[in-house]
């Protein structure tokens, strides 16, 4: 361990005094876009239409909206709490300023575990989508590890080399799977001359009432999940204070607009009882619109979606887990920057293991649900977090880079469906719920009575800030 | 106030910390596989000899049903006729409204006390 | 054996370079840098050397 002590005078490790290596700062906010957006996408090429199952197409069209309110408050708060925390570990780290240590720590754990299971989700729908080309091709019974292992290792490859070439592979990818779908509503809905679309024949009344769209909210949020991955690559944007909320609110913009052509396109074409179970529902889409390039844009489209979605997952995870590990919430090993390719390497090494096993071994659906809630227990901690920030720093204390309006409506508003969120996966997911809830509460029962020992206390608290009101 | 010097943790226990969350972390994921608790399943309820209007189809249904691969009513029957059952009891409502409050309520409070650790060592005492 | 099969054992062998290449640079990575260099990594850098918070 170095003798940098960020209370020293001369070796404070911050700057000129004391640090040799850190990670690199070359990322615009285009990439930012690319990693939020490349993130989620993948929802919108398959996953999304669960809702339809859980509550008919108008339930899944209300979720898409009420959903898109929730990130919207989630965009708005990251990005005023992010501009003026810009660290990696995103959440993680403003938890760690703004509420206290162990909530972070639990902060950190949605965040790794969260995007360590999308990456595996994210990783069988590739084997899963190969194994459909070799079938379309006429071979039957490929081996789908092969091809899971390979994206996985890719990806890790390529994070491990550096950000900039991560994030600019995601970037192009992403563009190109969010044109497919633009490509696929304009060509259904304008220029086709004899539109396939067929609303008014296929549309149904509410199947289980109102209850189906509370229901819905459950896979509602697989239109927008990971968009708060943005606030991951703090440390690493040439101008965060500018790029972050730039690319964060460009990128739920994206989003809104993609969730809810998808959604047009796809109830016009497909029966609701089919769409809710459907496994890649824009192909499908694709493939009933009759036009053979608009298969094959929407095949490429999805892969592109899984591999986008898989390598910000990565990017992502390790962030957290570098930062916990920089910190002594886990052990100081993770901490170490490559010197060359100024990437977490040992913190990527270490999540490419277990994401293997979670890809191999688990279950995609516990593995989805698993994902959700933790991403939902993240999003159930940050209207707590804004207003607290608000509270122990007020506006006229610290310069934002962005300040979200209407304060403290988004918070309330983002409580509120958190709630509505919570009880629609307890109506699918209810011991998942209760057996995730346990995990948290023993882990920080541990973390707080064991593992807090190892973690300096000042040391922690590096934003240059002044006293916070009321302490 | 003095400041709080970290012991050094050895090497072993160090390894043992990731062991220890990586194993209460896979246990989340398989217990509710063993105790069977999986999450909600649809359940059909095809009738005998489907026909397209028997489960509600208009022409133009059928017809994306056939350009969907399903030819004949009693191929999408099941499909048509799945349907989750929402149903629920107050009880169960009340340990999950319990659970998720009890969690935060905790992790607060314990934040609570070690972030005002944090400020009076950063800060220095009021 | 047809096309299928030959991808196979390409994934199969592509994962194993792109992993061994990983596991070759970090160890090499580890041995020819001091734990203290690779780990004097900050938080907090940015704030510290671009602008002073005012009050």
């Amino acid at each position: 361990m170095s003798n940098t002590d960020i209370t020293s005078a001369e070796m404070d490790g911050m700057g000129p005094k004391g640090t040799k290596l850190g990670l690199a700062r070359v990322l615009g906010p285009a990439h930012i876009w690319g990693l939020g957006v490349g993130i989620v996408l993948v929802g919108e090429y398959m996953g999304w239409n669960f809702a339809v199952g859980k509550g008919g197409a108008y339930a899944a069209l209300l979720a898409c909206w009420f959903a898109g309110i929730l990130y919207s408050c989630v965009a708005m708060i990251d990005s005023e709490v992010t501009s003026t925390v810009a660290a990696a570990g995103g959440q993680y780290t403003q938890a760690k300023h703004i509420v206290g240590p162990l909530m972070a720590f639990n902060v950190g754990l949605y965040l790794v575990f969260a995007y360590t299971m999308l990456e595996a989700a994210n990783a069988i729908t590739f084997g899963f989508l190969i194994d459909t080309v070799a079938g379309m091709t006429g071979h039957e019974g490929l081996d789908q590890r092969p091809f899971i292992i390979l994206s996985i290792m890719f990806l890790a490859w390529l994070n491990y080399r550096g950000v900039l070439a991560t994030l600019t592979f995601s970037l192009v990818i992403t563009a190109f799977a969010f044109c497919a779908i633009i490509a696929l509503f304009l060509s259904t809905a304008v220029f086709m001359s004899d539109s396939p679309l067929r609303h008014v024949e296929l549309m149904t009344d509410l199947p289980y009432g109102w209850l189906g769209v509370l229901a819905a909210m459950h896979f509602g949020l697989w239109y927008y999940l990971g968009i708060e991955g943005t606030c991951q690559a703090a440390e690493e944007v040439r101008s965060p204070a500018r790029a972050l909320p730039f690319g964060t609110l460009a990128g739920i913009m994206t989003l809104l607009i993609a969730a809810t052509l998808t959604w047009y396109v796809s109830v016009g074409l497909m029966p609701w009882e089919y769409l809710g179970q459907a496994g890649v529902p824009l192909f499908d889409a694709a493939r009933l619109s009759g036009s053979m390039t608009l298969m094959v844009l929407l095949g490429v489209g999805t892969m592109f979606a899984t591999l986008a979605s898989a390598n910000g997952c990565i990017n992502d995870a390790s962030r957290a887990w570098f930062a916990m590990g920089r910190d002594h919430y886990l052990p100081d090993w993770f901490g170490a920057v490559h010197p060359k390719f100024r990437t977490p390497y040992r913190s990527i090494i270490f999540l490419v293991p277990i994401a293997l096993v979670f890809a191999l071994g688990a279950p995609l659906d516990q593995v989805i649900t698993f994902s959700i809630l933790s991403g939902l227990l993240g999003y159930t901690f940050m209207p707590m977090n804004v207003i607290l920030f608000r509270r122990k720093w007020p506006l006229d204390t610290i310069k934002r880079g962005y300040e979200h309006p209407f304060h403290p409506i988004p918070a309330i508003i983002l409580l509120c469906l958190c709630g509505v969120t919570f009880f629609a996966v307890f109506l699918g997911y209810g011991s998942q719920l209760v057996a995730m809830l346990s995990f948290y509460i023993i882990v920080s029962l541990w973390f707080h009575f064991w593992r807090y020992r190892f973690v300096r206390r000042a040391a922690q608290f590096t934003m240059p800030w002044p006293r916070p009101r009321g302490y | 106030m003095a400041n709080y010097i970290p012991p050094v943790q050895s090497k072993i226990s160090q390894i043992i910390d990731v062991i220890v969350l990586l194993v209460l972390a896979v246990g989340a994921l398989y217990v509710p596989l063993f105790l069977n608790l999986v999450g909600s399943a649809q359940t059909s309820n095809v009738p005998d000899n489907p026909t397209w209007e028997g489960l509600g189809q208009n022409p133009t249904m059928v017809e994306k049903w056939n350009e969907l691969g399903y030819a004949t009513a009693a191929d999408a029957a099941e499909l048509i006729t799945a349907r989750f059952d929402y149903s629920f009891s107050i009880l169960n409502l009340l340990v999950m409204i319990v659970v998720v409050v009890g969690y935060y309520a905790i992790v607060l409070r314990f934040s609570g006390k070690e972030y005002r650790e944090v400020i009076s060592e950063k800060f220095g005492d009021k | 054996m047809d096309i299928w099969n030959v991808m196979e054992y390409t994934a199969w062998g592509l994962s194993i370079v792109f992993g061994l290449y990983i596991v070759i640079d970090w160890i090499k990575t580890d041995s020819t840098y001091s734990e203290e260099e690779l780990m004097s990594s900050r938080e907090g850098e940015l704030e510290a050397m671009t602008e002073e918070q005012q009050l």
